[in-house]
């Protein structure tokens, strides 16, 4: 098998493992939140908007995971154009995907608990919900930090001659 | 623009126009009364714990009697019902509908009646059918189950477990009482879960053979039919059912007659929760023999309208002052037309506390652009301007939240398509994939600007420049709060020093070729520009580590404490690198957007192929719009909160929350004030 077949596989699986991971956190993160919302309806069903919110609070990292993925994918000649690079290249795309894979998944099992208290928060003090909001928020900018380095990798390795 | 001034006021007047006053006070709804008076011997507030617990059982029997109508003849609602506001009531109809308080009263209290009965009804139909169902089997019977026999006879009715035949059961009994002679057995009826039997024995043996029978699972009957056949009480029983049947339509029928009084009920609805209102009120009031004193704030330009009205229509005296300095009075917000809409957004924060500026008009703009930036897609902007623009055109009545939220859904609109048009992303690429797929002629849209996925490093650095500006206005609003409070040299110590510090740093760095490199910028600042700048800076940091812990009086301590401040720079590095989700949701959206579009010109330009195309083009940008417009009013919140606010805002003042007519159903026209 010739070098460059390597080199995308590696950089294919970079991009998948962001995608994965950060959706199994969104997944896990926004069902638990999800627990909480239908409890804190059953309570008081007016409260459905604020708690929906809090609910998707933990499902953003999976789209960031989508995002990276896809990004890869256009780089790496998946989506059309061309896939002739080295093995060095592909392990370079791999490691670029790792900042939001893991936190990807982290953050979003961590804001998912921050949800879940907001949750709780609104139920008890609904005229709160937009500081309820704000701390779930808190924990996002990780994952969204984590996105900025995966993209301006990715996007530097492909200028990249090596 | 600013919070409004209020006035204390306090009035004095006679107890026999209590009621009036209250009522008065309530149409105006500028007067929100206070509960800080103190009792003494003359003067107590009255307990009207009773006369509350009363009122409420009105209110939910009322409530309830409208949610019977509901069930039973629903009100027909359509999406729109939301926007369209309350129902107008004038004054004449206000009158008119005050005078039949007592007949709808009645109203209320029949549908409860009904609804009641239709219950008990529903209740005894349960039953009725339970005892038909059990004595179906015993339909061929035609002596009464009870029957227990003759003068020397004993008879045995009841059943036995699972399907079993006359022979059956006979070989079992003479298996258990072979003595036994002369038993008369009768199958009424057996299917596969029961036998329903008649025995007929002598009477000297009844026990013998119950006991026989009792060994392989007899049982009497579980009703009764008294001294009438089964069939003849079925009939009876199923006739009652049919009665209970009627009733229950005919209660329907009564309720669903009453469903041109919704309104009135609503109406009554509405009367008793403001005389609620009113009641809660009553509650701070102090009463001696004849006189009442109410004490409260009033919005200052209202005063005078209130004042004359007073003492046009009652004997009393009143007061009016400017509230004391460290005062902490109800605040209520009035802003621009195009800031107001955010207000909400500070109320979820929380109001201005004492000594600080409504940070409203500022922030709003900001609100509009970092939104726009985080949605960024013109395309999406343009709907949702739209889709608010035509909701507050159709319908101007609709609530004042609402409302407010709308326009600024619609503010946020109009950036968004800016910004979108700006980067060049309308719903995505979906022009290029579109021309290329169908037409195969591609035409792309150009940005105004730059693309910020082929370039998103100069994409980083512009959003932390709007970050850098962005924070910068939140200490100009710092300034603007410690010149109002007359704190002169704050100005400098807290904002002028961080200008210095902050501003000299950027310019410092942007005289770095290296940083510049970094950055891809394609200029430079000159070297000795940069020199000066960072003097500037250094003084400024000299500035901070002097003053940040001013309130010391210890100069070991004091300089501690001015490092500590110091290290705040960190804070403002953080604080600029939070705007880089600029960058990240804008991407995120556009790029969404890109794989929906390519998803959908998947299927190609055979019909199957367009028609997919349609399917997956609509649901794929409706999932994203939702997504990301979540995600985009999220974070501008949050900038908002954290970064902006923490430059200047606190927050912790209490709502102005006036005596007035906050009604479910109905709003009440403004002449019923004159």
């Amino acid at each position: 098998m010739s070098d460059w077949n390597w080199g995308v596989l590696i950089a294919l699986s970079g991009g998948i493992l962001a995608a994965l991971l950060s959706g199994i956190g969104s997944a896990i993160g926004v069902g638990k939140a999800g627990d909480a919302a239908a409890g804190a309806v059953t309570e008081d069903p007016s409260l459905f908007g604020k708690v929906l919110i809090l609910q998707l609070l933990p499902g953003t990292q999976g789209i960031y995971g989508l995002l990276v993925a896809f990004l890869t994918l256009t780089q790496i000649g998946i989506m059309g154009g061309s896939s002739d690079f080295s093995l060095v290249k592909g392990l370079m795309y791999f490691v670029s995907c790792l900042p939001m894979a893991f936190v990807g998944l982290w953050s979003a099992l961590r804001q998912s608990k921050v949800s879940i208290s907001s949750i709780a928060l609104v139920t008890k003090r609904p005229d709160q919900s937009g500081k309820a909001i704000i701390f779930p928020a808190m924990v996002e900018t990780y994952a969204i930090l984590a996105l900025l380095i995966s993209i301006l990798c990715i996007t530097g390795v492909s200028g990249l001659n090596v | 623009m600013a919070i409004l001034p209020m006035k204390r006021i306090h009035i004095y007047a006679l107890l026999e126009d209590r009621k009036q006053i209250l009522e008065l006070l309530q149409q105006f709804g500028t007067v929100q009364v206070e509960d800080d008076l103190q009792e003494d011997e003359f003067f107590s507030k009255k307990d009207l714990t009773d006369e509350k617990l009363k009122l409420d059982r009105d209110i939910t029997m009322v409530s309830e009697a409208l949610a019977v109508l509901n069930d039973y003849a629903p009100e027909e609602k359509s999406m729109f019902d939301s926007l369209k506001g309350k129902q107008e009531l004038s004054f004449a109809d206000f009158e008119e509908l005050s005078a039949k308080y007592h007949e709808i009263f009645k109203t209320a209290s029949n549908i409860k009646n009904l609804d009641r009965q239709i219950a008990e009804s529903t209740a005894a139909m349960y039953k009725l059918q339970l005892q038909i169902d059990t004595i179906s089997p015993w339909g061929r019977l035609d002596i009464p189950l009870q029957f227990q026999g003759t003068n020397s006879t004993a008879a045995l009715i009841g059943t036995l477990p699972r399907e079993l035949s006359h022979e059956d059961i006979l070989i079992q009994l003479a298996d258990l009482v072979p003595e036994v002679e002369g038993l008369h057995l009768d199958i009424i009826s057996a299917d596969h879960q029961q036998t329903c039997i008649f025995v007929l024995c002598s009477k000297k043996q009844e026990s013998l053979v119950e006991a026989a029978l009792r060994s392989i699972g007899f049982a009497r009957p579980a009703v009764a039919s008294g001294d009438k056949a089964p069939a003849i009480q079925k009939a009876e029983w199923e006739e009652e059912y049919e009665n209970h049947r009627k009733a229950i339509n005919e209660s329907k029928t009564a309720i669903f007659s009453f469903t041109d009084s919704r309104g009135e009920l609503q109406f009554l609805s509405d009367c008793l929760s403001m005389r609620m209102e009113r009641l809660e009120t009553s509650e701070h009031l102090l009463e001696s023999k004849r006189i009442i004193v109410i004490s409260g704030y009033i919005l200052e330009r209202e005063a005078e309208a209130l004042t004359s009205a007073l003492y046009n229509k009652f004997l009393l005296y009143m007061e009016l002052s400017d509230p004391s300095e460290n005062e902490d009075f109800p605040i209520l917000l009035q802003n621009s037309k195009f800031s107001e809409p955010v207000e909400g957004v500070l109320k979820s924060f929380s109001l201005p506390g004492k000594g600080e500026i409504d940070p409203t008009s500022i922030f709003a703009f900001f609100y509009y652009i970092l939104f726009g930036l985080m949605f960024s897609d013109a395309g999406y902007g343009l709907l949702m301007a739209i889709v608010c623009g035509i909701c507050l055109r159709k319908f101007p009545k609709m609530e004042n939240n609402m409302q407010k939220t709308l326009r600024m859904f619609f503010f946020c609109g109009l950036s968004t398509l800016f910004w979108g048009a700006v980067f060049g992303s309308w719903f995505g690429n979906a022009v290029l994939v579109i021309s290329t797929t169908f037409f195969n002629n591609p035409v792309s849209l150009d940005p105004l600007w730059f693309e910020p996925t082929q370039d998103p490093m100069r994409m980083l650095v512009f959003s932390m420049g709007v970050g850098v500006v962005h924070l910068f206005a939140g200490l100009a609003a710092n300034i603007k709060q410690s010149a109002k409070n007359k704190q002169y040299m704050a100005v400098l110590y807290d904002a002028g020093f961080w200008y210095m510090l902050i501003g000299g740093l950027i310019v410092l760095a942007l005289s770095s070729e290296k940083f510049i490199e970094i950055l891809n910028l394609n200029f430079i600042i000159p070297e000795n520009i940069g020199k000066t700048a960072g003097i500037i800076a250094a003084i400024g940091a000299a500035g901070i580590v002097l003053t940040a812990g001013r309130e010391s009086r210890n100069w070991f301590k004091r300089i501690l404490k001015g490092l500590y401040g110091l290290y705040n720079v960190s804070g403002y590095l953080s604080d600029i690198l939070s705007y880089s989700r600029l960058l990240a949701l804008g991407l995120a959206t556009g790029a969404i957007a890109t794989v929906i579009n390519e998803m959908a010109a998947m299927g190609g330009t055979s019909i199957g192929g367009v028609i997919l195309f349609v399917i997956v083009f609509i649901a794929g940008h409706a999932v994203n719009i939702g997504i990301n417009l979540l995600g985009a009013y999220v974070h501008t919140n949050r900038l908002t909160f954290v970064e902006f606010f923490g430059k200047f805002y606190e927050g912790g003042g209490s709502e102005f929350m006036p005596l007035g007519i906050n009604t479910k159903y109905y709003k009440i026209k403004e002449e019923l004030k004159s």
